[in-house]
């Protein structure tokens, strides 16, 4: 089946978006890369190249790579007369006044440039999804009129997609944060990208959403403030060293780079370093560039940028004749909103509230787009609703300790299976605890049940096998069974109520687990080395018994006197390193003696590593078969 | 691959039979319409699961597939993180080759390192692509500069600022280069 995908097609860059089993997620294009530059490049060679590859190749080729066609779709050759001056290659008037590039004899219409990048988007899409992607629904500006709607749409179908829908940015960044559910929204959009800014007021009613009021500045943006750090940056090296920076192209390169890295890192923390060695060099020699860059001098050298987005904002909130204080909700989109400056002034400008930023900025709009998408197919409404367990559910083992069979947050139906053995030899029934919660102490945990499972086959400890199986179905109710592999005795027990605690019962206990959770650990430490070291000590005790004469007399001994010092060890609260260190000596004698054995009889039992686990109770081993234990 | 993706068309759909003997023994319509119902519920279910059981499979293996793609995207970027370190210290050394320390026994230890992360790169899959005198290719280099030459075709790469490293299927970032252009 073909998917349908959202795309956010940008001036500067795009992303291309699909949901996933209900979720939508960006799809990486073939470089590897979530946003695609929105340039294509008609080479000498007659080579078409789009995204990264033609800016790479764009200062050779400066007549022959197009960039922010969008700013071109869809209009007429009048309308673009600023915007051809900022650009490097031709623009020039086509048939009945529209605008087409022209590149060496050949002219190209901006929705030809927009398919091209719509193609490639598409085309690593369908590759990365490992299926054809035929339906689109683009994102365009709010403010873009009919004339660049319809132009954006034959982009579209020239790329050989059916544009399922066009729809406005900001409303596919509601989408992407579901408002189209609100019942009565008033929603600001505001979007900082690359080299453009837009702010938009939108009407949610009833899963209706209506542009309001739109405004704006086409020419401010994440790249303005790099410059300005380059500025900065360079004036101060001048002033130091007198040398221009600008002036060397590859330092100038260099300096961009930092600048970049440097105004991400200062959304994060307050002030970041700049090392740029052998920036540069004169007769006296190379030339360093280490300097400390502050947020707030960063905010002082941008603070008349920040200021230009004011102006728009309270326009669009006079056009739309509204106060602060009736905006329900905004949101951030465009990767320059990132900067703390930028949100404190929407929190300035909305009466203080606190902006929605949770959906990745320059990603949010073609989300929204998939989220449109897969309505608009239909996709969504075959989500099944599932329940989780609230809390962990497991058994009693030895040493009175929880030991889990499934964990918290599981989707449930579920079933696991778990193999557990006795704790001493002969023993002929085991009791199975059945716990839940989240603490390793299994008193500390509620009991639902408990059963026994007798007419075990006497056997050395260890060598039985229990299965336990734990199996929750949709209602929750719990089935749980104990299986005796050997005679295939079984028992069980159903328990009902495991799901029907309340809300606040499990938030405490989830909350309890959270404050105990490091004293909890240790005792599990302390309890699992004391079982690991009377496992060893039970395995090295048995081998001598089955080796009987064939153990050297010394060696016998040695043996003999670890496991009687283990013995106290586990009797007396000895601390945990003396536990480790016993149990480390008894391994190795245990290896000793089983290279004995397989020198007189191959492939005794229990050849490798022990099985560790142990105890005094009949309750069941925490250990699970060998399969599990190391 | 396609073995499991058929699964849910390869099952018969054993719940057929059961509802029809039912409905055969029943003459009365609303039974039979009961029975309809069933199997058409039936169906759906049996279509749902399977669907579900089909689901879960191909999400286990998109999630190795993702596994694998993360932990080669996650060494290209620690390994990307680093190359600024690498380029700093070629450019020490070119300046320090311009000096007096020029051919210092320190000068030369400094070297070997250099050569030793080239190496460690190169293990990693990433090799270091810093030639000269081919022509521009988009796929690997990326131009920062063009310079009027007659002594070789345009389009040729004349001079290597900052090295590439890695080939087309993983590569950490092109070679930035100074591309010749027609003597005018």
């Amino acid at each position: 089946m073909a998917k349908a995908v959202g795309i956010d097609l940008g001036t500067t860059n795009s992303v291309i978006a699909a949901t996933e089993d209900g979720h939508p997620t960006v799809l990486p294009n073939a470089e590897g890369s979530r946003t695609t530059p929105s340039v294509v490049a008609f080479t000498d060679q007659g080579e078409r190249l789009v995204g990264q590859l033609a800016r790479r190749q764009a200062i050779l080729n400066p007549k022959g790579t197009i960039y922010s066609a969008k700013r071109f779709i869809g209009r007429r050759y009048e309308e673009v007369t600023s915007e051809m001056t900022a650009v490097s290659f031709d623009v020039v008037e086509g048939p009945q006044g529209a605008v087409r590039f022209k590149v060496g004899e050949k002219m190209y219409a901006p929705e030809e440039v927009s398919a091209l990048v719509l193609r490639k988007l598409a085309g690593d899409a369908a590759k990365y999804l490992g299926e054809k992607v035929t339906e689109a629904v683009i994102t365009v500006p709010a403010y873009f009129n009919d004339a660049q709607r319809t132009a954006t749409r034959d982009a579209g179908r020239i790329a050989g997609l059916e544009v399922l829908r066009i729809i406005n940015e900001p409303t596919a960044a509601a989408l992407a944060y579901g408002l189209d559910k609100k019942a009565n929204e008033t929603v600001l959009v505001f979007d900082l990208g690359g080299g453009t800014f837009d702010v938009s007021i939108l009407d949610i009613g009833e899963g209706v959403i209506e542009v309001r009021a739109t405004s704006g500045d086409g020419h401010l943006g994440g790249d303005d403030f790099d410059r300005r750090i380059v500025d900065h940056l360079a004036d101060d090296f001048q002033r130091d060293q007198g040398i221009d920076l600008r002036r060397d192209p590859q330092a100038l390169q260099r300096l961009f780079e930092a600048a970049e890295k440097a105004k991400t890192e200062l959304s994060a923390v307050t002030q970041t370093s700049i090392s740029l060695p052998f920036i540069t060099a004169d007769a006296s020699g190379p030339k360093h560039l280490n300097t400390t860059l502050m947020r707030s001098t960063f905010e002082k050298i941008t603070a008349d940028l920040v200021e230009r987005c004011v102006h728009p904002v309270e326009q669009a909130m006079e056009d739309a004749k509204l106060r602060p204080a009736d905006i329900d909700e905004v949101i951030l989109v465009g990767g320059s909103t990132r900067m703390p400056a930028v949100q404190n002034l929407v929190r300035r400008l909305t009466d203080g509230k606190d902006p929605n930023m949770t959906v990745n900025p320059d990603e949010v709009v073609a989300i929204g787009a998939a989220v449109q998408a897969s309505i608009i197919k239909g996709e969504v409404q075959d989500v099944v609703l599932l329940d989780v367990t609230p809390l962990s559910l497991g058994v009693e083992t030895l040493g009175g300790l929880m030991t889990k069979v499934i964990e918290r947050n599981t989707t449930i139906p579920a079933r696991r299976t778990e193999t557990f053995t006795t704790a001493e030899d002969n023993q002929n029934a085991v009791d199975i605890v059945i716990l839940q919660g989240e603490r390793e102490r299994a008193a500390d945990n509620r009991v639902l049940g408990r059963f026994r499972l007798e007419n075990i086959r006497p056997a050395p400890r260890g060598t039985p096998q229990v299965e336990v199986t734990f199996d929750i179905d949709a209602n929750g109710i719990l089935n749980v069974s104990a299986k005796d592999r050997d005679t295939g005795a079984e028992q069980r027990v159903t328990i009902s109520e495991s799901s029907n605690l309340a809300k606040p019962e499990i938030e405490r206990m989830v909350a309890d687990a959270e404050r105990h959770r490091s004293e909890d650990a240790r005792l599990r430490e302390a309890i699992d080395a004391r079982n690991d070291l009377d496992s060893v000590s039970y395995q090295v005790e048995r081998r001598l018994e089955e080796l009987g004469e064939a153990v050297p007399v010394h060696e016998r001994a040695r043996a003999g006197q670890l496991v009687q010092e283990a013995r106290q060890a586990i009797k007396e609260e000895v601390p945990l390193d003396r536990l480790r260190i016993l149990t480390g000596e008894l391994q190795q004698i245990y290896h000793g003696l089983g290279a004995m054995a397989s020198a007189g009889a191959a492939g005794g039992p229990g050849a490798g590593t022990p099985p560790s686990g142990g105890g005094d109770e009949d309750v069941i081993d925490a250990e699970f078969t060998p399969s599990d234990s190391e | 691959m396609n073995n499991q993706d058929e699964v849910p068309d390869r099952l018969p759909p054993e719940g057929e039979s059961l509802p029809k003997d039912v409905s055969e023994d029943v003459s009365e319509d609303v039974s039979e319409d009961v029975s309809e119902d069933v199997e058409t519920k039936l169906a759906d279910l049996e279509d749902r699961w399977l669907r579900a059981v089909a689901d879960l499979d191909n999400l286990r293996k998109r999630v190795a597939r993702d596994v694998e793609r993360m932990r080669a995207e996650e060494r290209d970027h620690a390994a990307a993180a680093w190359l600024p370190v690498l380029d700093n210290l070629e450019l020490a050394l070119s300046h320090a080759a311009q000096g007096d320390a020029g051919g210092s026994a320190v000068l030369e230890g400094v070297r070997a390192v250099r050569d030793q992360a080239v190496g460690v790169l190169a293990r990693l899959g990433y090799l270091r692509h810093d030639e000269t005198g081919v022509p521009f290719d988009p796929a690997h280099h990326e131009a920062v500069a063009a310079v009027p030459r007659d002594d070789v075709p345009p389009g040729t790469v004349v001079e290597v600022v900052r090295p590439g490293y890695g080939d087309d299927r993983r590569q950490l970032r092109p070679a930035a280069v100074v591309v010749a252009k027609q003597a005018a």
